[in-house]
C-alpha cells in the first residue's frame, strides 16, 4: 500500500457474518435497487417527452400514457429509496473506510442529495396529483424533477468512483476541507455516468412495454401501441449504449479493462455473456416490434436484458474490487458470525416477502390501479 | 483520526445532524402513531357507520402519505448520510455492531412503505376487512422498525453489558431499551393526535369537526399519563454522569430538559382545556401552534438526549471526537497526530506549532466546536493566556465533565494551546507584535503572541 495514501483502518469491530454472505446481499439488493431506479430516472424523461409529443401531435395515446406514467413515477421513487437502503448498508459494512472518506471529500454535494431528492420527489407527486389543474406548467415540473434525479445519479457516480481512487484523496482534502468539490477530473466519471444514464432509458422503455401488455386486455390497440412505443425507447437507448459502453470500457485503467478482455476468465465470461444477452434482446425486440403480436417476443427480450443487468451488476463489483485491490484485502476482516441474528433476519425477510405477496395478491385480485 | 474532518461553517457538524435528525424524528414518530390512528379511525367509521369519518380518514391518508413516505423516509436516509459525514467512525461502529439489526430494520421499512402505498391506493377498492388488515400490517411494521432502531439509539447512551461481552443482544436489549421504547411509543401516539388536530380542525361540517377534534385530542392522553413515569424510569437507567449533566451539571442542558417538560405540560393542559373540553372552538391556527410546540418538544428532547451522552458517542467506548477509550494510552504515548491519517503535520517543531495546533483542534475538538459559530471556541476562550489554556487542557475531563480528556503528547498539548491562544480576545483585539510561527495559510488568525 502506498504510504502517503490515507486509508482509514478497518473498523476494529469484527464482521458479524462471512464476507461472501454480505457480498451476496450487497449485490442482490443492489440489483433490486437499480430496477426501480432505472424506471424512475429514465421514466421521468420519457414521461416528459411523451407528454410533449402528445401535445404537439395532439395524440390521445401519448397523453394517456403520460398520465399513467405520472402516477407510476412516485411509486418507482419510493421503491428506489426503500430498496436502496439495503445496498447502502452493506456497502458500508464491507467498504466503509473507502465510502465514508470519499463522501466527506465531496460532503456538500453529497449532503445536498437529501434536500434535492425531497424536492424532486414532491415534484413527481405534484405532477401526478395535480395533473388536471396544472395543465401547461406540469411539463416543466416533471422535466425539472427528472433533471434533479439525473443530477443525483451524477453525484452518486462521482462518489462511487472517488471511493475507488484513494490516491487522489489527500490532494483533494487539503485543497478543500469544506467538502465543496466534485470528482470531475477522473476520466471515467463522465462515461460511467452516461453508461448508467442511457441504460435507464432502455429499462424505463421496458416499463412502458410492460404497461402496454397490461393494457392490452382492455384496449388491444392502445396496449400494442404502448408495447411498441416502449420498445422504441429501448432500442434507441441500447444502440446508443453500444457506443457509450465502449467509451466507458476504454476509459477504465488498462489493467482493469483487460480483465474483461481476456485477462481474467470469469470477468471476460461475464462480460461476453452480458453482451450476448443484450444483442439477443435487441434482436428479439426488433422482431417484436414488427410482428402483429409483439408481446411474446418482447417478454423474451426482457428476460435476456434482465440477464444483462445481472451481468452488469457483477461486472461493476469486479471493477470495484480491481480498483481497490492495492489497498484492501477482504480476508483481513476479522469475522465473528452472529448466527442467531442472521437466522432471525432471514426468517423475518421471508415473513416480509409473504406479507408483501399477500398485499399484491389482494390488490391484483381486486384489479387495483394507481 | 481515521477519517477526514468535514468543516461545516458556522453551525458545525453536530448541529447539522441535530437539524436533520429532529425533523426526521418529528415526522417518523408521527408516522408510527399515525398509522395506528388511521386504522383505528377507519374501524371507528365502519363501526359507527359514519361516512363523514370515513371521508376524513381517506383525506387524512393522502396528507399522511405525502408527509411520511416522502419527507419521513428521505430525512431518515438523510440522518444516515449526515452522521456518516460528521461522525464516520461512530457510524461505522454502529453499522458493524448492528449489521443484522439494520438489516431487520430494513425489512420492516420495506413492508412499512409498501403497505402504506397499498393502504393509500386501495381505499374503497378492497373489501373493508382486507383494507383494515393492510392498515394493521402498516402499523405493526412501522412500530417494529421503531423497536429495532430504538435498540441502536439507546445503545449509544447505555451500551450495558456489551462493553464486556461484545454480544449483539447485550448491546441491543440494553438498560434503557424498554423505557426508551415506551417513551417513544407514547410520543408517537401524542404526535398522531397533534397532526390529526391539524386535519380535523379544517373540516367544514361543524358536528363532525367537533367530534373528530375531541377524538384527536384523546390521543394525547396516554402520553400525559405515561410520559412522566417512563421518563423517571429512563432517567434511573442512564449513567450517573448523564443524569448529573441534565440536572444542573451543564446549565444549557438543564434548561433544555426543563423546557422539554414545560412545553409538554403546556401542550397537555391546553389540549385538555382546548380541543378536548371545547372542540367546537378549536381553530386551525391553534392546531398549527400545537404542532409547532410538538416540534419544539421533539427538538429540545432529542437535543438533551444527545447532550447527556457527552463526552461519549458510544458510552465508555468512544469519545465524542471518535477517539477510542481503549486506545487512550496509545494516543498519549505515541501522539494523536502520529495516529491521525488526515493531517499534514506528523512531527511538531517550533516552526509548525500553529499548524499542528490547528490540525489537533480539527481532530480533537471540531466534532463539537466551531471557531466562531455554534459552540464557538473563540468566545469560550475569552482572554485566557496560553499557559492557562494549557492548564485547562490538562484537566478537561475534570474541569468540564462533559468533555473528553485531551489525548496526545505534552508537545501536542502545547501546540493546541498555542493555536487556541491565537483565537482569544486579547490576540484578536490587539494584533501580535512579532510573529514567530507564521501561520501563513491560516486566513484571519494571526500568529502566536505568547511564543516564548
Amino acid at each position: 500500500m502506498p504510504s502517503d495514501v490515507p486509508i482509514p483502518d478497518l473498523d476494529p469491530i469484527s464482521l458479524p457474518a462471512p464476507v461472501w454472505l454480505l457480498k451476496a446481499l450487497l449485490l442482490l439488493t443492489f440489483f433490486l435497487h437499480i430496477i426501480p431506479m432505472n424506471f424512475a430516472l429514465g421514466g421521468g424523461f420519457i414521461t416528459a417527452a411523451t407528454e410533449f409529443i402528445g401535445r404537439k401531435k395532439n395524440s390521445v395515446h401519448h397523453l394517456s400514457l403520460a398520465s399513467s406514467l405520472a402516477k407510476m413515477l412516485p411509486i418507482t421513487i419510493a421503491f428506489t429509496i426503500t430498496l436502496g437502503v439495503a445496498p447502502l448498508l452493506f456497502v458500508q459494512v464491507l467498504y466503509g473506510q473507502f465510502f465514508y472518506s470519499s463522501s466527506i471529500l465531496i460532503a456538500w454535494p453529497w449532503f445536498s442529495i437529501v434536500v434535492i431528492l425531497i424536492l424532486a420527489y414532491y415534484g413527481f407527486y405534484l405532477y401526478a396529483f395535480r395533473w388536471e389543474k396544472l395543465q401547461g406548467s406540469r411539463l416543466i415540473l416533471v422535466l425539472g424533477s427528472a433533471v434533479v434525479f439525473a443530477i443525483i445519479g451524477f453525484l452518486y457516480t462521482n462518489n462511487l468512483v472517488l471511493m475507488l481512487t484513494p490516491e487522489k484523496w489527500s490532494a483533494m482534502y487539503f485543497r478543500n476541507p469544506h467538502g465543496m468539490q466534485l470528482n470531475l477530473s477522473d476520466p471515467t466519471v463522465i462515461p460511467r455516468y452516461l453508461h448508467f444514464f442511457t441504460a435507464s432509458f432502455a429499462l424505463a422503455g421496458i416499463l412502458v412495454s410492460i404497461y402496454g401488455m397490461v393494457k392490452s386486455k382492455e384496449n388491444p390497440d392502445y396496449g400494442r401501441w404502448g408495447i411498441r412505443y416502449g420498445v422504441v425507447w429501448f432500442l434507441v437507448a441500447t444502440l446508443i449504449q453500444l457506443g457509450i459502453g465502449s467509451w466507458f470500457l476504454l476509459s477504465l485503467p488498462v489493467h482493469i479493462r483487460n480483465l474483461f478482455l481476456g485477462g481474467d476468465l470469469l470477468a471476460t465470461g461475464i462480460f461476453l455473456t452480458a453482451l450476448l444477452c443484450a444483442l439477443v434482446s435487441l434482436v428479439l425486440m426488433v422482431v417484436g416490434y414488427v410482428s402483429a403480436n409483439p408481446a411474446p417476443k418482447v417478454i423474451s427480450g426482457i428476460g435476456f436484458i434482465t440477464l444483462t443487468v445481472v451481468g452488469m451488476v457483477l461486472m461493476r463489483d469486479l471493477v470495484r474490487d480491481a480498483y481497490l485491490d492495492r489497498y484492501f484485502d477482504v480476508s483481513r476482516f476479522p469475522v465473528h458470525s452472529q448466527t442467531g441474528v442472521i437466522v432471525l433476519f432471514f426468517l423475518l425477510f421471508v415473513v416480509g416477502l409473504v406479507v408483501l405477496g399477500y398485499m399484491v395478491r389482494k390488490a391484483v385480485a381486486a384489479r387495483v390501479t394507481v | 483520526m481515521n477519517y477526514p474532518v468535514w468543516e461545516v461553517p458556522v453551525i458545525g457538524g453536530g448541529l447539522l445532524i441535530g437539524f436533520v435528525a429532529i425533523l426526521h424524528a418529528f415526522v417518523a414518530h408521527f408516522a408510527i402513531g399515525g398509522s395506528l390512528f388511521l386504522v383505528l379511525t377507519e374501524r371507528k367509521a365502519y363501526r359507527e357507520n359514519d361516512t363523514g369519518i370515513l371521508q376524513f380518514v381517506k383525506g387524512h391518508t393522502r396528507f399522511f402519505l405525502l408527509l411520511t413516505i416522502v419527507f419521513g423516509a428521505v430525512t431518515g436516509v438523510g440522518v444516515w448520510f449526515t452522521i456518516a459525514l460528521v461522525h464516520p467512525s461512530a457510524t461505522s461502529a454502529l453499522i458493524h455492531i448492528f449489521v443484522w439489526g439494520w438489516a431487520i430494520e430494513w425489512v420492516m421499512f420495506l413492508v412499512e412503505i409498501t403497505s402504506a402505498l397499498f393502504y393509500y391506493y386501495t381505499w374503497e377498492k378492497l373489501d373493508r376487512k382486507t383494507h383494515l388488515r393492510i392498515g394493521w400490517i402498516y402499523f405493526i411494521a412501522s412500530w417494529l422498525s421503531l423497536a429495532v432502531i430504538n435498540g441502536i439509539l439507546a445503545f449509544m447512551l447505555t451500551p450495558g453489558r456489551w462493553l464486556q461481552t461484545r454480544n449483539f443482544w447485550d448491546g441491543f436489549f440494553n438498560p434503557t431499551y424498554v423505557p426508551s421504547l415506551v417513551l417513544r411509543t407514547v410520543v408517537c401516539l401524542a404526535l398522531a393526535g397533534l397532526y390529526a388536530l391539524l386535519t380535523t380542525s379544517r373540516l367544514e361540517e361543524e358536528d363532525l369537526r367537533a367530534k373528530l377534534v375531541r377524538y384527536a385530542a384523546k390521543w394525547l392522553a396516554p402520553a400525559f399519563f405515561i410520559l412522566p413515569l417512563a421518563g423517571v424510569w429512563y432517567i434511573s437507567q442512564i449513567p450517573p454522569l448523564a443524569r448529573q449533566i441534565s440536572m444542573g451539571g451543564a446549565p444549557a442542558v438543564t434548561i433544555f430538559a426543563g423546557l422539554s417538560i414545560l412545553f409538554s405540560v403546556i401542550i397537555f393542559s391546553f389540549a385538555y382545556f382546548g380541543p378536548y373540553k371545547y372542540p367546537r372552538y378549536f381553530p386551525f391556527p391553534f392546531a398549527v401552534m400545537f404542532l409547532l410546540m410538538g416540534l419544539l418538544v421533539t427538538g429540545v428532547t432529542e437535543w438533551v438526549r444527545e447532550a447527556v451522552r457527552k463526552p461519549y458517542i458510544v458510552y465508555d467506548n468512544m469519545y465524542s471526537n471518535a477517539f477510542l477509550v481503549s486506545s487512550e494510552g496509545q494516543y498519549r504515548l505515541g501522539g494523536a497526530l502520529a495516529h491521525a491519517k488526515w493531517v499534514q503535520t506528523k512531527e511538531i517543531e517550533d516552526a509548525n506549532m500553529f499548524i499542528a495546533g490547528r490540525e489537533l483542534f480539527q481532530i480533537q475538538c471540531q466534532s463539537c466546536h466551531t471557531v466562531d459559530g455554534y459552540n464557538g471556541i473563540r468566545p469560550l476562550l475569552q482572554d485566557w493566556p496560553e499557559d492557562f489554556i494549557d492548564r485547562q487542557l490538562q484537566h478537561l475531563e475534570t474541569l468540564k465533565g462533559f468533555m473528553p480528556p485531551f489525548l496526545g503528547t505534552e508537545e501536542e498539548r502545547h501546540a493546541l494551546a498555542r493555536y487556541l491562544s491565537t483565537l482569544t480576545r486579547r490576540t484578536t483585539e490587539s494584533p501580535p507584535v512579532r510573529d514567530l510561527t507564521s501561520p501563513s495559510s491560516s486566513g484571519s488568525s494571526q500568529g502566536s503572541p505568547n511564543a516564548k
